[in-house]
């Protein structure tokens, strides 16, 4: 490079700077000096499988379980929407399930009627007269 | 100054790496590399008394992160990048400081303070050239002294800077062309 060789040929390759006699082996001296203790490398502690994703497990855990307590808290804090009028289906259901269960499985004698009363209250034509014999029978 | 290292690197590493041999093996290191190291920082900042706590400070880094080199790179190498690390925060820290205590340094100026070193023997011509070069972009800086005055190769270099054998080339060259026109126009 011709703007390098000018470079040199004008200024030469010194650059005037200079240092203390035995600067050097000073230097040396005075590092050594004040070098700090040794510092030791640290040990690279090789990890099981387990430790490696064990955070990550805990982690999803820890999810886990605020998504379950918020279902909870959301499930409790419903407001219900039942009436006499309007009772929920499932109630509906039982109440209906449990009145077929005793319609079929019941025993016989625990439904039958008093076929006698029946008769002898139907033979009247007339309620006066059914009140009539009642309280007479009453007395 | 061409610089090759006289001694086995893989053999000192070993020996740094050990506490029991440590502190002899970084005397050796410290008797290597310790010049080369100080003009490469004393290039950048020129004072000798700034060059002086720069390169200390730059071995003590060295000895308390002995630890985590590697030895990937080759410890020139590395010792050269901490220097050039140094350097670069002590550069930046001055520039600021000027700014805040008003403006930077004139061209007399640095001519005065140049010649008033009494670590600097050099004459007017070399003080026009230190000048010259302290108005050249950080990097090109760099390389040029790395360059002109050290010769250390690109790839060396290139080891040192983090840059590309081409982009050190141009640098170079971008450096000599504007010393040319501001000294040899």
């Amino acid at each position: 490079m011709k703007q390098e060789e000018a470079l040199i040929n004008k200024y030469g390759k010194d650059s005037g700077l200079k240092v203390p006699e035995g600067y050097f082996s000073d230097l040396e001296a005075n590092i050594m000096a004040s070098l700090p203790p040794y510092k030791k490398a640290e040990k690279v502690v090789s990890l099981t499988g387990w430790q490696r994703v064990r955070p990550y497990v805990y982690l999803a855990a820890m999810f886990c379980g605020i998504w379950l307590m918020m279902k909870v808290f959301h499930t409790a804090t419903q407001p219900m929407n039942m009436s006499l009028d309007n009772p929920p289906a499932a109630l509906v259901e039982m109440i209906d399930g449990e009145m077929d269960y005793d319609m079929h499985y019941l025993p016989f004698s625990m439904m039958d009627f008093d076929n006698e009363d029946e008769d002898f209250i139907m033979s009247y034509d007339n309620i006066e007269d059914f009140k009539d014999d009642f309280y007479k029978v009453g007395g | 100054m061409a610089y090759k290292a006289p001694i086995d690197e893989k053999e000192l590493v070993k020996l740094l790496k050990d506490e029991k041999t440590a502190s002899r093996a970084f005397e050796t290191l410290l008797k290597t590399y310790s010049e080369p190291v100080y003009w490469q920082i004393r290039r950048m900042v020129l004072n000798h008394d700034d060059a002086n706590d720069i390169v200390q400070n730059v071995f003590i880094k060295a000895w308390t992160n002995l630890h985590n080199f590697r030895g990937d790179a080759k410890l020139s190498t590395w010792l050269f990048k901490i220097a050039v690390n140094e350097s670069i925060n002590f550069l930046n820290k001055e520039k600021t400081r000027s700014q805040i205590s008003g403006g930077g340094e004139d061209d007399s100026s640095f001519l005065k303070n140049l010649e008033a070193d009494s670590f600097f023997d050099g004459d007017a011509l070399q003080a026009e050239l230190q000048l010259a070069i302290s108005k050249l972009p950080e990097k090109q800086r760099l390389v040029f002294n790395m360059r002109y005055y050290d010769e250390m190769k690109y790839e060396d270099m290139s080891e040192v800077l983090g840059t590309s054998v081409g982009a050190l080339k141009a640098s170079y060259h971008h450096a000599v062309k504007k010393l040319t026109e501001m000294l040899l126009a």
